[in-house]
């Protein structure tokens, strides 16, 4: 009977597929990359026992894609990566969804999408974990924080878009409603009460949205993102915290100039945090996060491109020196910033390859994952870090 | 001239394509894979030749009026974010001329000098 049923589903998606041409097939794309990453650094541990060399950096994904009939684009795509203790080994479904525009013209187009949906945040959020696409081998951790990635990655709900060009350039908005990934993670939960505890962060309906507008030739871009996720704590058992409300909000304004050599970025974001209802072990508070950096990439040759940044990172933008919160809490300033300088080199030696080599000298400890650091004290507050990475994709 | 390759690229869609004009703002939407369909709901499909070919170049200073990495940049956003597709990639221009002609809704460019009856020039506007 069983068999009969497959047979029977099988029979009918065959005749469906047929009736709808064979598109799909004519459409279907598959893509893929892999990753592996090398860190080296002089104190402190990113992506893994990184004083001594670390190889517990690897990324890996496939995608399939297939546009069935018309309008309607259908994708998904898994994830495998090991990073450190935050993400000891993954795997996920990093999208899987169904877009379908609903008004195309000459002047732009509209839709929307359903199911898994990347969130759109700054400029390289949507595809952070591709290496070809980023544009160092660690993204700048003040805005794109590697601790707490998968809770601004995807969100599962929905997403309306509309791109339209005039004569001066081209608008287009991108609108997320659903609930993110990632709010259950413990290295979010870390973040906020300091250690893990029975109990997670249960997630809600968030919204994010994105605008960007794009000079004729595509050659300037300018963005501003904006959103609010309200993570809610549901201790348990002998949790001392209770259950509390944290409200994020965070907003990101985007600047890209791309020529024939020269790249120039910069982001410039603010991050209003809120926590209430903790109860006495963790009192209201209320905080602006800011973040900036400027970047530079220089392509000496098509295969070969430099590139140079600063970056910057301060947990409260009233107390970038952590004086106030040192005071406070006993604990180390310089966890509560964080200065990055970073050169680095990409080399495309084939249309499939690439290697990539970087080096950061970091003042402060901000933006470190908990997981990999647990203990405040036994961070230096100025640090080295060298990272290689090879990349293949098809 | 290297491997024969006439470098005035010239826009070609497969004959049944209901379209024989783009504006260069339409092209650039196609090409930049934002637009799905041809105005009869033809599904669009789109032809290149791999970066470094000096007609895919030409092709995308001179008619798109954008750099190579510009397109290359869009189309991994598109592929790796769920949002879009890659353009389907062909190694030389006689096989760009024999996919266009023979798939249905097909769009690509050719050197000037390859143009015949088997696929349909399309006037940029």
């Amino acid at each position: 009977m069983r068999r009969f049923g497959v047979g029977l589903i099988l029979w009918v998606l065959a005749n469906a597929c047929r009736a709808m041409g064979q598109e799909w097939l004519a459409t279907s794309q598959t893509h893929g990359f892999v990753s592996q990453g090398f860190v080296l650094t002089s104190a402190n541990r990113f992506f893994g026992d990184s004083e001594d060399g670390s190889l517990d950096f690897t990324e890996a994904g496939i995608n399939l894609s297939t546009r069935p009939f018309g309008p309607v684009l259908i994708s998904a795509q898994g994830l495998f990566r090991r990073s450190g203790e935050v993400n000891p080994k993954e795997f996920r479904l990093d999208y899987a969804l169904a877009d379908y525009t609903l008004w195309s013209d000459v002047q732009g187009r509209a839709g929307i999408a359903f199911g898994r949906v990347k969130n759109p945040y700054g400029l390289y959020n949507e595809t952070r974990d591709v290496a070809f696409t980023r544009p160092t081998i660690f993204l700048p951790q003040s805005i794109y924080f590697d601790r707490t990635r998968n809770l601004g990655l995807a969100s599962d709900g929905g997403q309306v878009y509309g791109e339209y060009t005039t004569a001066w350039g081209e608008w287009s908005l991108r609108f997320a409603v659903g609930w993110p990934n990632g709010i259950q993670d413990k290295e979010f939960e870390r973040l906020v009460v300091s250690r893990n505890l029975p109990g997670r962060f249960k997630t809600r309906l968030s919204y994010l949205g994105r605008l960007t507008y794009e000079s004729p030739a595509g050659s300037l871009r300018l963005a501003i993102t904006s959103g609010q996720v309200r993570p809610r704590y549901d201790p348990k058992g002998a949790n001392p915290f209770q259950a509390g409300e944290t409200t994020l909000v965070p907003v990101i304004f985007s600047a890209q100039y791309e020529g024939e050599k020269f790249t120039v970025t910069g982001e410039y974001a603010l991050r209003f945090v809120k926590l209430r209802d903790f109860g006495r072990f963790l009192p209201d508070r209320s905080d602006t996060g800011e973040s900036y950096y400027l970047q530079v990439a220089y392509r000496i040759l098509p295969k070969l491109e430099l590139v140079g940044r600063y970056d910057v990172f301060f947990a409260d933008r009233d107390d970038t020196s952590g004086r106030k919160f040192a005071a406070l809490t006993r604990r180390p300033r310089h966890t509560r910033f964080a200065r990055d300088w970073t050169v680095g080199v990409r080399w495309d030696i084939s249309r499939s390859w690439m290697v990539r080599a970087e080096y950061h000298r970091v003042n402060g400890t901000g933006w470190l994952p908990v997981s990999d650091n647990p203990d405040p004290n036994a961070r230096e507050k100025n640090w080295h870090l060298f990272a290689l990475l090879l990349s293949f994709r098809f | 001239m290297l491997y024969g390759e006439d470098f005035s690229p010239t826009v070609v869609a497969s004959p049944s394509v209901v379209v024989d004009a783009l504006s260069r703002n339409e092209l650039r939407a196609i090409f930049f894979m934002r637009r799905r369909t041809w105005p009869d709901g033809t599904p669009i499909q789109v032809f290149v030749l791999p970066d470094d070919r000096p007609l895919h170049q030409a092709f995308c200073k001179q008619i798109l009026n954008v750099y190579p990495h510009q397109l290359r940049r869009a189309w991994d956003r598109g592929v790796f974010s769920g949002t879009g597709q890659a353009p389907i990639e062909v190694e030389t221009i006689e096989e760009m001329q024999e996919k266009v002609a023979s798939s249905q809704g097909a769009i690509g460019y050719i050197g000037r000098d390859h143009l015949d009856a088997s696929v349909k020039a399309v006037t940029v506007r």
